[in-house]
Parts: structure tokens; C-alpha cells; sequence
């Protein structure tokens, strides 16, 4: 993201073109937060310019979708007017972006409602799914990553190895069929894939957005129970995405790390072996982890859309495979915004992270 | 790292003469038994599904598209090893014959983004300047998109259909290739052997076709094992959600999607999962043990 924007003088022939422009770059770090911030704005700006081109021209008009089969003329383009897609795609695009900066995403085609609207009524669900699964997955892929590391060769370290790989080639639609079939139809342990609770339950006053936390403030117990009930399976299917990728790269951060000469002279200074594996070996090991759980959470957040479908999760994944579905280009750039704005944060978040876990990457 | 420039000359140090042929057959074998555990586990379990998607292409038990071969929701066992689906097809006849689908729908997508994506990679980074501001700016718009949802956006929009899935599932896999092939050429674009093929009169792209490029692709291989692995996945997951290659016919995402409506019946979803599972493991084992090899070395 650094690289570029600047437009640095050209070198004199005699030097050839190599020097990188990152060396030139102004030093002050509200500069340097300005660019950023323009580069992330650009970034936004590109998802949200693309999905409209592909939404708006590419795509087959949505009216036929919209509109009983058979109706007149007249019906039809009452329907357009009233969407606002009988002007000219220049002005639709204006139109759009004009409201966005106002916060309006427009109207969901399928629903009816403001697309800001649907997302934020449908937020606390992926995040009471999103947030279990990335806290399971971060320290289960942590903790394996390690002590294959530290195990390395062993036997422990080829099974945590070989689970890693299966859980990486496992599509996860299919493991939560797989896990319904065996926990909910065989052995009916756990419940069908019926959303956040069963039906007819009551549903807890609303305060976090969480049904769990809000049935517990409650004191409604047995709601509770079943809230977590429903969340066991979609919450370990993701966590089973999540934690693989991250115990691959803290597994091979930590075996970089351990072969250093900075943990051999901290091993001959006599340091205990776990103060040389966690203040040594694991924080030099932290960058590509930090970066996969930015990766982690991306993904609980807004590629998760398989797993809510497969469970009838009724969160923001399931809302954008429906708007796939039914055509719905607003419920669609809403999303699609809602998952650019989340993945610049992420990146922003990584950059500062490095730079306070690497003081080398500061410059 | 490999030689800088590969000169294509007889192995210097071995003497002409009956001296120079005795070592060559223990040496192929030790080559063999010194390769990582993962990377032959990895051919080896690909050489197996070659075959079975071969071997699916000439026979199958029953017409994989046929339905009502047996009565619907046959249990594994007796005539259909797999069972029959809600259709009365045999499930083993239509897993054998997906993988043949499933397998070189995956090769052909990687094939295209690896080299859609070096050549761009090569260009951003070997000239720079603007192309490759444009080019890495495009990248990172890519990349803000969640990929599953952006290939089901596009296959949507363009329209389910082989050619389709093919072309959007190489796009949305293109960033990768992109940034690899770039971050190598860019490293090694100051390096000595550069400027010697350079004053050597060599063009620009001469040195980045012949020199650059062979020098940097070792590690776009291992990710395009790896990538390999997450393309299956993801056309399996758009012909799970419907919107794959034409209905009917055999591909393991859709057979899994068919098992959704019985859950009964969890053989007609269990098989075809249990192909993807094994090719993008063997994808993974592969590109795992050329990245072993590469740190050995």
C-alpha cells in the first residue's frame, strides 16, 4: 500500500530505475496516516465502483425478478421508477454514491427494508457465532502450532499436522452436514439446523444483541441453554476453519524461531525453557499469526456465508447468499461494503501490529 | 537458491566414460527416499484419484446420470456400494465420475490464474511505475472482497456454466500468483545476474522471461498446490449453492447439496465430500512438501 501514489522524480539515465519509491516516502507520521487513509478510501471506493458495474451492467435486468410474471408494460417500468432504475446507469452511480456518504444504502428488493437496516439487525447473530469460533480457533491454533513446533519430528507433531491438513481440506458445508447427520439425526445429541433457537422459544429481552448473554441477564436459564444448544455445531465448523491456518504459520514461525541463534544464546544464558519459548521464540514467531487471525476474523465475519446457510444462522452471511440468490443488488453492495470496510480496518490493524510487535517494519 | 542462469551443458564434473554411468541409478533412488514424507503422501494419493477419475471416464458401474437404477434411498451395500439418492441414481457411479469433473476443473482454473497472474506479477514488478500501481491498487481491490462470495457473485451475474465457474474462480485466485511472482521479480531485479544479462544486451523482457521469471516462480508452484487445494473447495461450493456447471450433471458439490433436502440419508452427501476432502488434501500434502524441500535446501 506504501508503494505507490507518490509520483517520484525520474532518475537521472545514468542510474537505472530500481530504486524503490517506499525510500522517499515524508517521514511525518500524520503524513504517513493521511496516505494511508486515502489509499483505504481508494481501496473502498474500487469494491463499492466494481460491484456496482457488475450488479447494475453486467448483470440481467432485475425487473423480470421483481414483477408478477406477465405484467404490462406500464407495471414494469411503475417498478423501475419506483427503484430508481429508469435513468441512465451515470446517474444511478451518482445517485448511489451520493447516498452512500449519507449512510443510505438503499432499499433491499427482497425485503423492502433499508439495507442498513437488515445488516444491523442481522449483525448480532453472525457476531454471537463469530466470536466463539474466532476465540476457540485463535487459542486452539496457537496452542497446536506451538507445541508442534517444540515437538517437532515427534509424533504429536505429525498428528497435529495431519489434523491441520484435513481441517484445511474440509469443505466446511460439508463438515456441518456431515456433523448434523451424526450429532442431530443419528445420535440426536444436539438440535437441527433451525437458526439461533428452536421454534416456540421464548426469545430474550433484548440488551447486548447476544441470546445467550440476554437470556442469561435475564435469569431465563433454559433459554440459555438451548441458545448455546444451537450454537455448538456452526460454532465449531468455523472454529475447524479458523484454527488450521493459524497453527500452520505459528508452526512454522515457531520452528524458525527455535532454530535462531537468539534462542540458543538465550538457552545458554540459562533462561527457563518456557520464558525462551514465550518472551523469545513465540513473540519473534507472532507476525504471520497476528496476520492469519486478521485473515480469521475476516472471515467469521463475512465469508462465513456457507456455514449460516447450511444452519440456517439467519446472520449477515446468510443475508448475502440470499441476495446472490434473489438478485438483490442493494442487499448485495451493502454487503459487499460492509466486508471492504471490514477488511481495510482489518489491514489497518495488521500494519499497526507489526509495527509494534517488529520495530524493524517502523521505518 | 537455484543457479542464477541455467546453462543448458552436460554436468561438468562427471568424466565421459563407463565411470559416469554406475552412480546413476542409487542416485535416483536416494533422490526419491529424500523427498519430504508430505510431498510423496501428496503424489501419491493424486496419482490415486488420477487414476480413479480415469477409470470413472471408461467405466462406472451404473450410468452416473441415469436416475431410477435402483429404487431411491438405497443404504450402502449390495449392488450400490454407496447407496442411491433421492432419485434412485448410484451414488458410487456418479462420485466416480465427478472426480474426473471436479479434478480438472480445479488444474485448468489454477493453470489459468498462475499464468494470467505471473505475467501481470512479472510486469508490475519488473517495470513498476504506474503499471503497477495500477495493477497492485486492482489487487487489493480484489482482495477486499470476501473470495466466495465474490465468485458467486460473478458466476451469478455471468451465468452458471463450465466456462464460467473456470474463468471467475481463476480471477478471484489471480491475487496471489500476482504478489508472489511480483515481491520475487522485484527482489531479484537488483541482483548481479541481472545486471550481467542486462549488459550482456539482452531486452527487458528477454531478461525477465529467460532470467527473472525461472529464478522466482519455485514459490508460485508450492502456492499453486496449495491454492489448488482451496480452488476445488470453492467450485465445489458454488455447485453446492446451485449455481456451478450445468445441473445434472455429476460434480461433488451439487451430489452434496442433493443429500441436504434427506438428512436421513447421509450417504448421498458423505461420498462426494469424501472425494473433495481427498484431493484438496492431496493438493495440500504436495504443496506443503515443495515448501518443505524448498527450506532443506
Amino acid at each position: 500500500m506504501a508503494d505507490s501514489g507518490v509520483v517520484v522524480p525520474a532518475p537521472p539515465a545514468a542510474a537505472r530505475p530500481r530504486e524503490r519509491s517506499r525510500g522517499r516516502l515524508p517521514r511525518g507520521a500524520l503524513l504517513m496516516a493521511a496516505r494511508k487513509l486515502g489509499g483505504a478510501l481508494l481501496v473502498v471506493w474500487g469494491v463499492v465502483t466494481f460491484t456496482f458495474v457488475v450488479a447494475r451492467v453486467v448483470a440481467p435486468d432485475p425487473i423480470g425478478l421483481l414483477v408478477p410474471p406477465g405484467a404490462t408494460q406500464e407495471a414494469q417500468d411503475a417498478v423501475r421508477a419506483d427503484l430508481g432504475l429508469d435513468s441512465s446507469v451515470a446517474e444511478q452511480y451518482v445517485i448511489y454514491l451520493r447516498d452512500l456518504i449519507t449512510g443510505d444504502l438503499g432499499t433491499s428488493f427482497g425485503t423492502g427494508r433499508a439495507v442498513t437496516d437488515d445488516l444491523m439487525s442481522r449483525l448480532p447473530a453472525t457476531l454471537e457465532l463469530a466470536v466463539p469460533a474466532l476465540i476457540v480457533g485463535i487459542v486452539l491454533g496457537t496452542a497446536l502450532g506451538v507445541i508442534s513446533a517444540v515437538r517437532r519430528g515427534r509424533l504429536l507433531d505429525h498428528a497435529i499436522r495431519i489434523v491441520t491438513v484435513i481441517a484445511l481440506a474440509m469443505p466446511q458445508f460439508w463438515l456441518g452436514l456431515v456433523l448434523l447427520s451424526l450429532f442431530y439425526v443419528q445420535l440426536g445429541w444436539l438440535p437441527g439446523p433451525l437458526g439461533r433457537l428452536p421454534v416456540g422459544a421464548q426469545i430474550p429481552p433484548e440488551v447486548t444483541g447476544s441470546y445467550v448473554i440476554d437470556a442469561v441477564i435475564a435469569g431465563q436459564w433454559e433459554t440459555a441453554r438451548q441458545a448455546i444448544d444451537q450454537l455448538i455445531l456452526p460454532c465449531a465448523v468455523l472454529a475447524c476453519g479458523i484454527f488450521a491456518p493459524i497453527t500452520r504459520v505459528a508452526r512454522s514461525g515457531m520452528v524458525e524461531a527455535l532454530r535462531s541463534e537468539y534462542v540458543r544464546t538465550a538457552h545458554a544464558y540459562g533462561f527457563g525453557r518456557s520464558t525462551v519459548y514465550r518472551g523469545h521464540a513465540l513473540r519473534n514467531a507472532l507476525l504471520p499469526v497476528i496476520t492469519m487471525i486478521a485473515g480469521g476474523v475476516a472471515f467469521a465475519f463475512t465469508g462465513a456465508v456457507l456455514v449460516e446457510g447450511v444452519f440456517g444462522w439467519p446472520g449477515i452471511g446468510q443475508y448475502a447468499l440470499t441476495a446472490v440468490e434473489q438478485s438483490d443488488f442493494p442487499a448485495l453492495q451493502g454487503f459487499v461494503l460492509y466486508a471492504a470496510i471490514i477488511y481495510v480496518v482489518l489491514y489497518a490493524l495488521v500494519d499497526l501490529a507489526h509495527s509494534l510487535a517488529d520495530p524493524r517494519t517502523r521505518s | 537458491m537455484t543457479a542464477p542462469t541455467p546453462i543448458p551443458a552436460a554436468d561438468p564434473v562427471a568424466p565421459p566414460g563407463p565411470a559416469a554411468d554406475i552412480p546413476a541409478a542409487p542416485a535416483r533412488k536416494r533422490r526419491l527416499a529424500g523427498q519430504p514424507i508430505t510431498l510423496l503422501l501428496g503424489c501419491a494419493l493424486m496419482v490415486l484419484l488420477v487414476v480413479t477419475a480415469a477409470v470413472g471416464q471408461i467405466w462406472t458401474p451404473f450410468d452416473p446420470e441415469a436416475p431410477g437404477v435402483g429404487l431411491p434411498f438405497l443404504e450402502p451395500g449390495g449392488d450400490h456400494w454407496f447407496g442411491t439418492d433421492q432419485a434412485g441414481s448410484d451414488v458410487f457411479s456418479k462420485t466416480l465420475a465427478a472426480t474426473w469433473t471436479d479434478l480438472w476443473l480445479t488444474v485448468v482454473a489454477v493453470a489459468i490464474a498462475f499464468v494470467v497472474g505471473s505475467v501481470l506479477g512479472a510486469v508490475a514488478g519488473y517495470w513498476g511505475g504506474w503499471a503497477d500501481a495500477v495493477i497492485m491498487r486492482g489487487t487489493e481491490i480484489l482482495q477486499s472482497f470476501p473470495a466466495l462470495l465474490l465468485a458467486l457473485l460473478l458466476v451469478t451475474t455471468l451465468g452458471s456454466g463450465l466456462i464460467n465457474v473456470i474463468v471467475v474462480v481463476a480471477f478471484v485466485g489471480l491475487p496471489g500468483y500476482l504478489r508472489l511472482l511480483r515481491a520475487e521479480v522485484r527482489a531479484r531485479k537488483s541482483w548481479e545476474f541481472t545486471d550481467a544479462a542486462i549488459l550482456a544486451g539482452n531486452s527487458g523482457p528477454r531478461v525477465l522471461a529467460r532470467h527473472l521469471v525461472p529464478n522466482g516462480i519455485m514459490p508460485l508452484i508450492s502456492y499453486a498446490a496449495v491454492n489448488a487445494a482451496w480452488v476445488a473447495i470453492v467450485v465445489s461450493s458454488l455447485g453446492f449453492v446451485g449455481v456451478g456447471i450445468e445441473p445434472g450433471s455429476p460434480e461433488w458439490g451439487s451430489m452434496i447439496a442433493g443429500g441436504r433436502t434427506s438428512p436421513d440419508s447421509y450417504w448421498i452427501s458423505l461420498f462426494p465430500g469424501l472425494g473433495i476432502l481427498l484431493l484438496a488434501t492431496a493438493f495440500y500434502l504436495i504443496g506443503d512438501g515443495l515448501t518443505d524441500r524448498e527450506d532443506h535446501r
